[in-house]
This record gives C-alpha cells, structure tokens and sequence, in this order.
C-alpha cells in the first residue's frame, strides 16, 4: 500500500504509512473550523500544514503517493514536485478506517462552516443570481397586482380611521412597486449578460424566468423546444387538453399574434428559444438580430393568415 | 400529552414510536432537535421525551415503515450518510432516529434546498449538511467517517450506481445498511415501475442482502424503499414482516390533475 494522503477528522490530513497500521497526524489545516474550512476549499499549495510538508519530504522519492480528494492530489504534487496518484479504492477505504474520529463539536463547527462558505460560493455565480432574482420578482410581481386589486374594492370614508389606514397602505403600495421596479431593472440587466440572445427574443424578464424555472442556463440549454414551450406550465397534459403555454405566453410580440394563432407561435418561438438559449450556454455568439427577425417574420405570417 | 395515548416502539427502534389515533396509528420519532417545527408537524411531550409526528404523506421513510418495512431503520448512535437530503424534511428525522450520539450527514446538490437545510443543521445537533453532488463522492468522503448506513432520496435516473458508489467509499463495510427511496419516474418509461423495481433489487443484490422491498402507495405513487446489508454474504435476520392487519395512516386525497 502507498503512502496515503487522506482528511478526515474535521479539517485535518492523515498520512497512512506504507506500513498499514502506521498513521501520521492529524495535521490540522488550521485549528479554527473556519479557517480550516476556507483552507479545505481551496487547497492550494500554502494551504497544506509545514508539518505535514515535513513529514512528506521524509518520504524516500522513490516512492509513490497518493492523495484524496483529488484537489488535494494536485495541490500535494505541486508541493512534492511528483506526480500524486488518486488512491484505489481499497486503498482508500483501508485509510479512511484508520483516521480516528472527530471531537464531535469541532466536526460540527467546521461542517457548518464549510456549509456557509459554499453556499455563499454558490450564490455568488452570476446565474444564481439571476435566479434568485427573477423568482423574488415574480413574487413581488404578484404581491403588487394582489394588492392593487384589493385596493379597487376598498372605499373610504374621509376623517375616519378606515382613511388613516388607506394612507399608510397607500405608502407601502408605492414602496412595494418601487421595489418591484428596482427589481425588474437588475433582473433585465443580469438577464441581457446571462443570456444574451434569449433576452433579445423573449424578452429579458420571461428569459430570466425561464432560467429560474429550468434552474439555470445549462439545463435550459438541454431542454427540447417542446418543454421550453410548456416551463411553467400549471396544467398537466391530458389526452383531450393540455397546457399550451408556461411563461413563454408572456413573452414579447406573442400579443400581436391572433389568438387562434398563438399555439402555432409558441411552438415557433419555443424552437427558436432553444436555438437561442443553446448559443448563449455554449457558443456566446450574438445572433439576435437574425432571432428577431425569423421571429417576426413568423408574426407576420400568422397575422396574414386566415384560421 | 392527552390521555389514554399509548405510545410503543415500533420493532427494533427505541426512538421510533407509534400510537393509536382513531382507526389508524401514527408515527412519531423521539427528537433531539428543539421546536419549532421543521416543516409544520405536530410535537408533544411524553415524560421526558419530546416527540415529532412522522407523517408518512411527507415522508417516504415514514411510509415505508407505515407500508409494513421489514429491513433495519438507523438506530441510536450509528452515522449514517443521507443523499439528496433536500430541505431536510426526513433528514431531521434520521437524525432523531439516530439520537444525540449518532450523526447525519446530509448531502444536497442544489442551492436553494440546501439553504434551509444548513438553518435546519444549525439548530439541530447531529445533523452534518454538506453542499457537493452525491455523484462525486471522493469531494466529501474526506469529511464522513465511514458510515453504519446509508439513506438515499435522490431522483436521478442511475441513483442506483450512485447509492453503490457511495457505499462502497463510504459505508464501514460488510452489515452496513444501504436503503433506497426508490423514485421510478424518474427512471424512465421504458419499464413499468414494478419492472423498475425488480431492476434494482437485481443491481443492489449483487452487493447486499436484500430486504423485502415495500410500495410506498398511496402516500407516494410509484416510489418503492429498497435495501439491503453491505455484503452479499451478511445475513437479513428473519424477523416477522410488521405489514399491518390494518390499515395504518390516512389515505391522502387523490392529486388535484
């Protein structure tokens, strides 16, 4: 067996020996689970502990070593100056048995720390940013257009408590709008540099809704023009009746379409969308205006013609 | 705790209990978390015990031992590794079967679940929630010690090679429980879900001892709990099926189409 390279116990390395019952360690990558969480993220080469560099360089170079996860393979090659090997799984598995185990409040702050740290990673990338938003939209969208339609029925009657009250709402509707008015600014910004191409065609908030519904670009990308049409979609499909359109019916230019004709548009725009949408994932290339125009040149074939 | 309520064990696990209700029994766990709850269930105290109802309509845990689950449950003091722990509505449940000496770790792929898991692993203390993809589980088997068993909710269409893979890392070794929440719509259509089924027990049983596999109908439509003990060699004790005489649960209302 190797010399194996494996962390365990919390942040910390273990070196199995090549003798198999002989383990070094623990070699803490920093004994806060905070640091040590932000050092297990990355791993880079003055990440790893002095002593457990010490300890590899004790290692005659004849020999070869293996590593696990695989970043921490790179990351212990680049500091050896030789290739580090994945471990096989019996390997693997004979040096994990032989880590001993955590204190259990140490390993618990560190999983929540790395917890954080990675969602925090996560939510960092643009994409998740613009689903993010897009679904807050949404809802704010919806609260705004529940509440203007309360206040159509509500009547007043001046110097009463019932005015006191329209006044306060009053304001909080005009936050709340303005709110919704920030909202759909960045989410149409984030949205134009996400997606590109599938903002030019649908329009920037039904694109950044359909990312959000599809749960981001790539998968969007994957998906048949058939369930691009129909993402969002409440109804499930019958065999007399299914659902038509999802959150494509609101997209842009689908209100000039007649009405009989606007299943034929769906499925027309819903192939360019996938067109659109697969370009933006993959090749970046702006091909927008011809999206637009094949697009509108669709319209004005189904305007033209008769049911 | 009203009165009259008598509240017994479920077969070979001390922290799960059931308890008459009408003309069916429900399930609670004895939890080691504090309230509020998790996802709306209701809590009580029995003595000194503080109890979660395990609703087999939220859980597909719950049903398959409401369906009558033959194979081991995690017990107290055992870690046990969870894939696809999503929010964490069963996790918390794991978690309390496994009491305040046994440990969780729940993998979740995706962001915004895993968001209100890691809120839920804050306040509750032998849950271990870890943000990676359960298809790469060299990313986290540096963080789990090698586990007594292993929970897998993961709607993929190879969740099988998943779950193998992952026991075969991480599990401690031969006994070790493997248990399947078996999603067969996710699996395609080329198979009905009975076919699904027999197809999974084929691939687990060239590394585990099976137990007898349950349907999770009507709680859960065409979900199945498969598992098994690591090793083909490992013995399924042969304890008598507790498939109720009765029915167990309340039959939920049909999906609105």
């Amino acid at each position: 067996m190797r010399p194996t390279l494996v962390v365990g116990n919390g942040p910390a390395l273990f070196l199995s020996g090549t003798d198999p019952v002989r383990m070094l360690g623990p070699f803490p990558f920093d004994p806060d689970p905070k640091q040590g969480a932000v050092r297990f993220e990355s791993m880079g080469r003055s990440d790893l502990p002095t002593r457990l560099l010490s300890a590899l360089e004790s290692i005659p170079a004849g020999t070869s070593l293996a590593a696990s996860p695989p970043r921490l393979a790179r990351a212990v090659a680049e500091c050896v100056g030789r290739p580090v090997a994945s471990p096989t799984l019996e390997e693997l598995r004979r040096a994990r048995a032989s880590v001993p185990l955590a204190e259990a409040a140490l390993e618990r702050r560190f999983f929540l720390a790395l917890g954080h740290l990675r969602l925090e990673r996560a939510l960092r990338a643009p994409e998740e940013v613009l689903i993010t938003l897009a679904r807050e939209e949404e809802r704010v969208e919806r609260s705004v257009g529940r509440e203007a339609r309360a206040a159509d029925s509500f009547v007043s009657v001046p110097d009463s408590p019932l005015d006191l009250h329209l006044v306060a709402w009053e304001r909080a509707r005009g936050a709340l709008g303005d709110l919704e008015d920030g909202l759909r600014r960045t989410v149409e910004k984030e949205a134009k540099t996400l997606v590109p191409n599938l903002s030019a065609l649908v329009g920037p908030r039904i694109a950044a809704r359909l990312v959000a519904a599809a749960g981001g670009v790539a998968p969007l990308a994957r998906m048949p023009a058939s369930r691009i049409q129909l993402l969002g979609s409440r109804r499930r499909p019958s065999p007399d009746r299914g659902p038509r359109f999802g959150i494509l019916y609101r997209a842009d230019r689908l209100a000039d379409v007649p009405i009989g004709r606007r299943g034929a548009y769906a499925r027309s725009l819903a192939a360019l969308a996938a067109i659109a949408v697969r370009v933006d994932a993959h090749g970046r290339r702006d091909i927008s205006a011809e999206l637009v125009a094949r697009r509108d040149r669709r319209v004005e074939t189904l305007r033209r013609r008769r049911r | 705790m009203r009165k009259g309520r008598d509240f017994r064990p479920v077969a070979g696990s001390p922290r799960l209990l059931e308890v008459a209700r009408g003309d069916r029994r429900e399930l609670w766990t004895e939890t080691v978390g504090d309230p509020p709850p998790v996802y709306g269930e209701r809590w009580t105290d029995l003595e000194d015990r503080r109890l979660r109802v395990f609703e087999p309509a939220r859980s597909k845990l719950a049903a398959a031992v409401v369906r009558g689950w033959a194979g081991d449950l995690p017990a107290p003091g055992e870690r046990w590794l969870y894939l696809g722990a999503a929010s964490g509505t069963t996790a918390s449940h794991v978690a309390d079967l496994v009491g305040p000496e046994g440990r969780v770790y729940a993998v979740e792929r995706s962001v915004r679940p895993f968001a209100r898991l890691l809120a839920l692993s804050e306040r509750w203390p032998n849950l271990c929630p870890i943000l990676g993809d359960a298809r790469d589980p060299q990313d986290y088997a540096a963080l789990v010690p090698p586990a007594a068993g292993l929970y897998a909710d993961i709607a993929q269409a190879d969740q099988l090679e998943i779950v193998l893979h992952n026991a075969e890392l991480l599990l401690r070794g031969d006994g070790a429980r493997v248990l399947v929440a078996l999603k067969t719509a996710s699996m395609g259509r080329h198979r009905s879900a009975t076919g699904h089924r027999e197809s999974a027990e084929g691939k687990l049983a060239n590394e585990v001892a099976l137990y007898p596999s349950v349907t999770l109908e009507p709680f859960h439509r065409g979900h199945f709990m498969v598992g098994g003990r690591w090793g083909r060699a490992s013995k399924v004790p042969a304890r008598e099926s507790s498939r109720p005489t009765t029915p167990l649960g309340r039959r939920p209302g049909r999906r609105a189409r």
